[in-house]
């Protein structure tokens, strides 16, 4: 904890983390479509591959007895909460359609990346999706086999070619890390691929405006559909709250992955508490910290 | 039972260093001579004591907390604020870890936060070992511990605005109760 040490020093390890943000259209990033915002939404037009928590489906769905949406999270990630729309982030799923079909014109097949390596054409691990098997070894940058913070926030960039948030990568790293060693292997990261496919086709239907990002009014129309009852006061403040200073009003990918998955996970803790399904509960301090503490970070 | 607030946040150490002296910091922090002080550049300049990378959801916090035109950096005046800031946790820090070890285990972060006036569990301190221990060694270093102290008095802070007769229980409905957590994410 030498700051001051450190501050005094002239010469620091040019510990460079800046994310390799790329112009070239054959860059192509880990969140392929969303970046080439200037060709429209291929996939516009379509319905996301799995209806995500429509209408009444579900024990939280429509029902006028249920104060709140938010349909249950999926239980298979480690956190409980957390987890993609539809199937969440379970271990070797099936490489779902989602991810080549209508994007193939650009996330399609992974390029050298910048540091000119190969592509390993080796077995396929089962359960491991093809795509993201390819994608592993361009992010893994150090070739360590495990994809750190840094190497994923490297890898994905936004529709208005701004690199993920810390919080966002740093999430989804935490969701999908197994060891809880802070970085994921190829096993997690094929989970995180399918996951991202996901929310990127969610962020594409519900930014109707086709603006690359998701406005209040939007983000209270994806709430909505997604079963949650909230104001679109909600929705607004949250907009507010996210939106990135200087850059046109709405949220970006990352940030939608963000507060969809916090929200669910959110949900998830209140429900828990609200057993007689009020809507309302009594919480004492220490167990609206904790929950807070151990499910939103 | 509820005599006092079971809450406070932690004090603040004094000592302005002179203008000069921040100046030509301030000056080696910001490498692209921009006049603002980025993420980056401060996780940068800033150690934690160990060989890894300082926490960036710490610097985000810092910086977030003394950016006041939300530009995503600091210019030289809040450069002032940020500094004192770090330098008045790191004397704590220093404080707190009394086998100098350059972590804070169970024992010690309990110490610290009974200081600042919290009272919690042993078992929420193991709980917040668990979540802000980035290095995974059961123990918390300097940028995590700031992290975790900044959470718990954000946290803190908005479940008094709702404690209005500070019983230590509140009720929320639905929405109250996202809005209070997501104030703080």
């Amino acid at each position: 904890y030498s700051v001051t040490k450190k501050l005094y020093s002239h010469r620091q390890t040019s510990n460079v983390r800046r994310p390799l943000v790329c112009y070239e259209p054959q860059r192509v990033s880990l969140t392929g479509a969303v970046c080439v915002q200037t060709q429209g939404y291929p996939g516009g037009g379509n319905p996301p591959p799995n209806a995500p928590y429509g209408g009444g489906r579900g024990p939280y769905g429509a029902p006028p007895s249920a104060p709140y949406g938010g349909a249950a999270g999926p239980q298979g990630s480690p956190y409980g909460g957390y987890g993609a729309p539809g199937q969440g982030g379970q271990y070797g799923q099936r490489p779902g359609g989602a991810s080549g079909g209508p994007y193939a014109g650009y996330g399609g097949q992974p390029h050298a990346g910048p540091y000119g390596q190969h592509t390993p054409t080796g077995n396929i691990p089962p359960g491991v999706n093809p795509e993201a098997y390819q994608w592993f070894y361009t992010v893994d940058t150090d070739r360590s086999g495990f994809i750190n913070l840094k190497e994923l926030k490297q890898a994905l960039v936004n529709s208005n070619w701004s690199a993920f948030n810390d919080e966002t990568c740093l999430m989804m790293i935490n969701m999908f890390d197994k060891t809880r060693s802070g970085q994921i292997d190829l096993f997690g990261f094929s989970a995180l691929w399918d996951f991202m496919q996901r929310w990127r086709a969610m962020f594409q239907q519900y930014d109707r405006d086709r603006s690359g990002s998701i406005s209040g009014t939007e983000l209270h129309q994806a709430l909505a559909q997604m079963g949650y009852n909230l104001s679109p006061q909600f929705s607004e403040t949250l907009v507010r709250r996210f939106a990135v200073p200087g850059m046109r009003p709405g949220i970006q990918l990352d940030r939608f992955i963000q507060v969809c998955t916090q929200l669910q996970t959110m949900t998830q803790v209140f429900r828990e508490r609200d057993t007689n399904m009020t809507g309302n509960i009594r919480i004492n301090y220490e167990d609206f910290l904790s929950g807070a503490v151990t499910r939103l970070m | 039972m509820a005599c006092h607030s079971p809450y406070r946040a932690p004090p603040h150490i004094n000592a302005p260093p002179d203008q000069g002296f921040l100046w030509n910091i301030f000056q080696r922090v910001d490498k692209d001579r921009s006049g603002v002080i980025s993420d980056t550049e401060l996780q940068q300049a800033l150690s934690n004591g160990t060989w890894t990378p300082f926490n960036p959801v710490t610097v985000r916090s810092i910086i977030s907390m003394f950016d006041r035109e939300n530009k995503g950096g600091v210019n030289f005046n809040e450069f002032a604020g940020v500094w004192k800031y770090i330098t008045d946790w790191q004397n704590i820090f220093r404080t707190y870890d009394r086998d100098n070890s350059g972590f804070i285990d169970k024992i010690e972060l309990k110490q610290a936060l009974t200081g600042f006036g919290y009272r919690l569990s042993d078992q929420f301190y193991g709980t917040l070992i668990e979540k802000f221990d980035r290095q995974r060694k059961g123990q918390v270093a300097f940028d995590d511990f700031i992290q975790c102290c900044i959470v718990l008095q954000r946290l803190t802070d908005v479940f008094r605005r709702y404690d209005t007769d500070q019983d230590g229980w509140i009720q929320v409905s639905y929405e109250q109760y996202l809005s209070m957590v997501f104030n703080i994410v």
